[in-house]
């Protein structure tokens, strides 16, 4: 290689990564970013993120302290008329409390390519709105002008906010391809925040130290007999910011799958939470630095511990509902039977009370806080060890890293030997260790009376069973009838009561027909709607034409007639997230058919015995026959409820060959 | 001020309690004991009683109050409150507070104002709204109980009579309800009973300031599949003014002719002026084209390209249009903005256009032609041609010229011309050009796997949704399908390609798919379902007791034509036999022609007519349904050579 040669390159190096660095700043668009017709890497891309620049500073001013401001640029392509929905974009600020957020757009242009040159429209003020929500909730919007296929958009918006609590989530991935995310944090060294990271991918990651100061002006007044004098101070003062900064480049397009538990989950994201405050000469303020920190914060919150404690509003109604029991799981049966019976939760999460467990009780109506914060105390009062477990719901996603954002609910637990019973009472059909589904999501945490935690597995162990016993036979008019009993106990009851019990007889009937392929249903009785301790039982008498077919001298069966599944539900060919079922089951279906006068069994479908292997999932069928009668017993078990992504291609399979036996069919010939 | 208020509001009270019919003494109970099983029937709630009083004291001002006794029997009655009530700054909201009762009428709880939760109007299409409501958020301790909600609300927009309609769901009975106007003479009141027929309703008063209805026992109803609109089946009063004011604009019309005149002279006018630019630019881009249909063609194409929807509802946002420069230099608004500026860009090219205004939904719904009130939802644009008109949907993107299906077809809508309003039916599109013709072919191997290709091409109101399927990711195209035809397990996309020819309206699917065992075996037998590609595998409900008619709103035509190659070692055992059935409700043929031993024809046309029927001819229809589908079922045997 030549010195020439060697120049050109390393010009070009040069060159190339001083254009790099040009493309993160607003206002310098190009006219190959104009001209892209698609996205390189997502052909289906409908817009993509070309950069997303995100900074957080702590700026200080003498009346307000420290008040966080985080900028944030964004770069957007259009590529298609489906993409147009990423023109509008909506900032949310918080208005409640006397500390209020507030927001500003600015530097809003829309960029087309207009006979090969760049034409620029500026967002004007009519495009832009405010909007107050609620009394706690305000929001800013804006419309970009002029978009068109091809168009890129920038804009940029400072939010400031007072509270420094936590840094909100910054997503490096989204809907659409993120080329370039950078999120930087300047946290000064007074704070230190606990980051918490989510997704499967995460970003890179640096840390440097540097020194920065503040000037505090400070006024200061002296009067003596005669004279008032007010002197004016500047101090200068030193301190050490921490600047972090999060790169992520290239994230692809995030996509939903079926049987996920909530997606946010797997996003991208980083979001801080305060764990420490050392202000110069003061006491160190401890937040969130370990769960054990976290859980204490959250017990002497006033809202939570001291509402636990509270005494004075219960035991007379306790005592006489716990009378004359004397065995722990009548009470603890007894107690929680009386919270879901006779306070009502109006819908709201939290693990803090809103009006407090003693109004909550005297209005009959409660958060959740409130319900089960009360059903702990009165376990307690009664004499059983009880303590509340903080719980993240499905719908707030995982809580992987210490912060008091983690959680969002409270469940009660008892501790007996080596193992706990967890209760929920907001949800009317719940029963102990039936906790309502959005409960059940990974780990909760147990905080004892001296503010000790640890930690509680939510998935249910317990396998959940739908049990079918069907017999049926072929009339004259070769139609099916029959007559079926299904029974469903824990989560499967549980679902079943949640959807169906409240609802009119004659419209659960005509859904249960049209559920099942059109069957005629008669003579239909159910069992236990309210009585929680047992299972729920259904029988019902059936007609079915489905499931038949006479071609010539011969009878096709499926033999599974309604029961039988008929497509996969696992229908792409990849995933990325593990499957979740919620939580164990079990289906058993046991089916007895008359072989009608005249005919015998020409051919049956063969016994199949799977398995998934690691203990997942099992399936078994069998079938015989004795005299005139085929019998069959089919068993599918799911023995966890959260199943890898590692083992989707295996699941799927698996599947598809239950449902390819189901579908089997058993062939009739006359005689 | 607040004296004088409460002052007028004592008033108020003393004039209607002197002159309205009122049947509850002050001290009213409800105890749910007395309502009877007749109104408990199918009914998740029970309105005890809905009382409405309107007072319009002049061209400007309305006070509408509301007093609603409603036993909500369980939790899917809940909504059944319905304590709820919108406001802008064209209408306040003077009062609101409610009252829960136990089962034996006894109060539970007062809810003040200050508890009730005031929100802003955020829908998902909504960029920006300035209208809110306030509504009440009750968590019931226990079942059954009352609730009891008044309010009193004063609007200047008298163009709007909230629309009288006391049973406005399902699964809801009514006891008692009242309802009492009082306005000028001279505003020229009007109303018009609709669906009054099998309801117990009576007319008062009927007097030239006041009139005042009564009704007794409302039934509750159940949701059956196929219903029409509630609207059409459920007894309710429109009114209307001939003097009015509509978001601060007086206005006076005695009909719709008069209504379009006044809409134009006064709304319309004076929005469709552009800048020079851009009429240059609409000029040059027509060029020398003379016929107007052609040249609105390009203009629509320009305005596709240019702009996108996005809804603003501020201020007579609900009503007038953007402005059309303004929508020149933002590149978009809502459907009065957008079908507007498109009005501004053909004027400027010399073809005449009308603003259109009707409601616009998949069900088809009219604008009242003979009771003029304020009605639509929706705006579009209609160009005549000759004696027919052409509607352009202009908030979308892509929709091609002149269509019209699924949204705003076949339906009175009202015109705004210079010289007066006009109704119009849309484009209705007709049974059998709503075709979807299918032409393929597919093999099965001796293992009963499934390989083959199809091309399908969908039109008129098909055309709809298959054409949406060219803008989805990959992903949801393969979702997409892969649910269409669920028919088939463990489907394979090999190949797609599509063609959207927007001139003559027909959208292309052309598909190459696999799958294994599709073919079924059993011992030496295998059986395969014909009809892979295109099922009917929709289920029509069972419904004992049908009380309402049903609907069928738009007919269409699926025809198909497969050939079908069977696997080498095995022979025809039974081939179903060809059918041909028909009803009143449409046609189904199938044919399966054997070409020689290993290949076979299927030939499949299914009809369905539109039309309304009644309530005791859903069972034949459902009959019909389950036949096709059981012949969609048809499987060929096949059995193994030994």
């Amino acid at each position: 290689m030549n010195f020439k040669k060697l120049f050109i390159s390393l010009l070009f190096i040069f060159f190339l990564s001083f254009l790099n660095a040009q493309e993160y700043k607003l206002g310098k668009v190009s006219i190959a970013e104009l001209e892209q017709k698609e996205h390189p890497k997502d052909l289906s891309a409908v817009a993509a993120i070309l950069f997303k620049k995100g900074e957080v500073r702590f700026d200080y001013s003498d009346d307000k302290g420290f008040e966080m401001v985080t900028e944030v640029k964004t770069r957007i392509k259009i590529y298609k008329k489906d993409g147009y929905e990423w023109a509008n974009r909506i900032v949310r600020y918080y208005i409640g409390g006397s500390d209020k957020e507030s927001v500003s757009f600015s530097d809003a242009v829309t960029y087309n390519l207009v006979a090969g040159k760049i034409e620029k429209t500026k967002l004007k003020n009519d495009g832009e709105f405010d909007e107050k929500i609620n009394k706690l909730w305000g929001q800013k919007k804006i419309s970009m002008p002029n978009i068109k296929e091809g168009s890129v958009i920038e804009f940029q918006y400072t939010l400031r906010s007072p509270l420094i609590g936590s840094i909100d989530d910054w997503q490096f991935q989204t809907t659409i391809p993120v080329n370039y995310s950078e999120y930087i944090t300047y946290v000064p060294e007074y704070y230190i925040y606990n980051p918490n990271y989510k997704g499967v991918i995460f970003p890179k990651v640096t840390v440097e130290k540097n020194n920065k100061f503040i000037t505090i002006n400070s006024k200061e007044r002296v009067s003596n007999s005669h004279v008032t004098s007010t002197s004016f101070s500047s101090d200068k003062i030193d301190f050490v910011e921490t600047k972090t900064t999060h790169l992520a480049e290239n994230m692809p397009a995030m996509k939903e799958e079926s049987y996920i538990n909530n997606i946010a989950n797997y996003l991208s994201s980083v979001s801080y939470e305060l764990s420490i405050i050392k202000y110069p000469n003061k006491p160190l303020k401890t937040y969130s630095t370990d769960w054990e920190t976290v859980t204490k914060k959250i017990y002497d919150y006033d809202d939570f511990g001291p509402e636990l404690n509270k005494t004075g509003y219960f035991e007379n109604d306790i005592t006489a509902v716990i009378n004359g029991l004397t065995v722990r799981d009548e009470i603890i049966a007894a107690i929680f039977n009386y919270v879901k019976s006779s306070i009502k939760w109006d819908g709201y999460y939290s693990y803090g009370c809103n009006d407090g467990v003693k109004t909550a009780y005297k209005n009959k109506t409660g958060n959740v806080a409130e319900i089960n914060l009360m059903l702990t105390s009165m376990l307690r009062f009664a004499g059983i060890s009880a303590n509340p477990v903080l719980v993240s719901t499905r719908s707030n996603g995982i809580a992987l890293f210490p912060s008091r954002n983690a959680f969002n609910y409270v469940i009660a637990a008892v501790e007996i030997e080596n193992d706990l019973i967890l209760l929920d009472a907001t949800e009317k059909y719940a029963l102990p260790n039936i906790l309502p589904v959005r409960d059940l999501n990974w780990y909760g945490r147990l905080i004892r009376k001296d503010g000790t935690s640890a930690q509680v597995d939510l998935m249910p162990k317990l396998v959940s069973k739908e049990v079918n016993n069907l017999s049926f036979s072929i009339n004259k008019d070769n139609a099916i009838e029959g007559k079926i009993r299904k029974q469903l106990t824990d989560y499967e009851a549980l679902e079943f009561r949640q959807n169906s019990v409240a609802l009119n007889k004659e419209v659960y009937l005509e859904g249960l027909e049209t559920a099942n392929n059109n069957i005629e249903v008669s003579d239909y009785v159910r069992d236990n709607d309210l009585d929680l301790s047992k299972p729920i039982v259904e029988t019902y008498s059936f007609k079915d034409n489905n499931h038949i077919e006479i071609i010539n001298d011969k009878m096709y069966i499926s033999p599974l007639l309604f029961l039988t599944a008929k497509e996969n539900p696992f229908k792409q060919e990849k995933r990325e997230y593990p499957v979740d079922f919620s939580y164990p089951n079990q289906e058993k279906i046991n089916i007895n058919i008359d072989i009608p006068e005249g005919y015998k069994v020409e051919t049956l479908p063969t016994a199949l015995n799977i398995a998934t292997g690691d203990d997942i999932g099992t399936f078994k069928y069998m079938i015989g026959t004795t005299d005139n009668k085929i019998q069959i017993t089919e068993t599918f078990t799911m023995n966890v409820a959260i199943v890898p992504s590692d083992y989707y291609e295996v699941i799927k399979d698996f599947y598809q060959k239950i449902i390819d036996k189901q579908n089997e069919k058993i062939v009739l010939v006359k005689i | 001020m607040r004296k004088l208020y409460a002052m007028k509001r004592i008033l108020y009270t003393f004039f209607l309690l002197l002159i309205t019919p009122t049947v509850f003494s002050q001290k009213e109970q409800f105890p749910t004991a007395t309502i009877s099983d007749s109104l408990k029937q199918n009914a998740n709630a029970v309105v005890r009683l809905l009382q409405t009083d309107i007072t319009i004291t002049s061209q400007r001002n309305m006070t509408i109050t509301t007093k609603r006794v409603v036993t909500i029997l369980n939790e899917k009655g809940l909504s059944a409150i319905d304590a709820m009530e919108h406001y802008d700054n064209k209408t306040s909201v003077k009062s609101i507070e409610a009252t829960v009762y136990d089962s034996f009428g006894n109060e539970i709880k007062h809810i003040k104002r200050k508890d009730f939760r005031d929100q802003s109007m955020i829908s998902g299409g909504t960029l920006f709204s300035d209208s809110r409501y306030i509504f009440l958020d009750y968590t019931p301790t226990q079942y059954p109980f009352t609730i009891l909600y008044e309010s009193e609300k004063n609007t200047s927009n008298t163009a709007i009579i909230p629309t009288w309609m006391p049973l406005n769901d399902y699964f809801l009975s009514i006891e008692k309800t009242i309802l009492n106007v009082t306005f000028p003479q001279n505003l020229g009141f009007k109303k018009k009973e609709i669906n009054f027929n099998n309801f117990q309703i009576k007319k008062l008063i009927d007097f030239p300031t006041q009139i005042s209805y009564s009704g007794n026992n409302f039934m509750a109803q159940k949701i059956e599949e196929f219903n029409t609109e509630k609207t059409n089946i459920l007894p309710k009063l429109m009114m209307g003014l001939e003097v009015f004011n509509l978001e601060g604009v007086d206005g006076t019309a005695k009909n719709w002719n008069e209504y379009g005149k006044w809409f134009y002279e006064n709304i319309l006018s004076n929005t469709t002026e552009l800048p020079a630019e851009t009429k240059t630019k609409i000029l040059a881009l027509v060029g020398s084209e003379t016929d107007p249909i052609e040249k609105a063609k390009k203009v629509y194409n320009y305005v596709q390209q240019k702009t996108r929807y996005v809804s603003i509802q501020v201020g007579i946002g609900g009503f007038k249009p953007m402005l059309a420069k303004d929508v020149d230099r933002l590149g978009y608004g809502d459907c009065k903005a957008l079908s507007n500026y498109t009005r501004a860009l053909l004027e400027v090219v010399g073809v005449q256009s009308f603003y259109t205004e009707l409601y616009g939904s998949p069900y088809k719904m009219d604008i009242q032609e003979d009771f003029f009130s304020i009605q639509g939802n929706h705006a579009i644009l209609t160009i005549p041609n000759g004696d027919k008109y052409i509607g352009l949907e202009c908030t979308s993107q892509v929709a091609p010229f002149g269509y019209q299906a699924n949204f705003t077809d076949d339906r009175n809508v009202i015109i705004i011309k210079p010289d007066g309003g006009e109704i119009i039916k849309t484009k209705n599109y007709q049974d059998k050009d709503n075709a979807q013709n299918s032409v393929g072919k597919y093999e099965i191997d001796a293992m009963g796997n499934f390989s083959g290709s199809i091309s399908i091409n969908s039109e008129g109101s098909q055309y709809d949704k298959k054409s949406q399927i060219e803008n989805m990711s990959p992903t949801d195209q393969e979702t997409h399908y892969k649910e269409y035809w669920a028919n088939i397990n463990s489907l394979k996309i090999e190949k797609k390609s599509f063609v959207n020819n927007k001139s003559k309206v027909i959208f292309t699917e052309n598909l190459e798919i696999s799958a294994n065992n599709y073919g079924s075996i059993s011992g030496n037998k295998m059986l395969i379902v014909v009809n892979a590609f295109n099922p009917f595998n929709s289920i029509i409900k069972r419904i004992r007791n049908r009380k309402t008619p049903f609907e069928i709103q738009r007919g269409y035509i699926d025809s198909d034509e497969i050939s079908i190659d069977l696997p080498q070692n095995y022979y025809i055992e039974s081939l179903p036999k060809s059918v041909e059935f028909s009803s009143k409700f449409g046609e189904y043929k199938a044919e399966y022609i054997k070409q020689n031993d290993k290949k076979i024809i299927y030939k499949r046309t299914m009809f369905i007519k539109k039309g309304i029927y009644l309530n005791t001819q859903y069972e034949e229809y459902r009959l019909f349904i389950e036949q096709i589908s059981r012949n969609d079922n048809a499987k060929i045997v096949l059995t193994k050579n030994q």
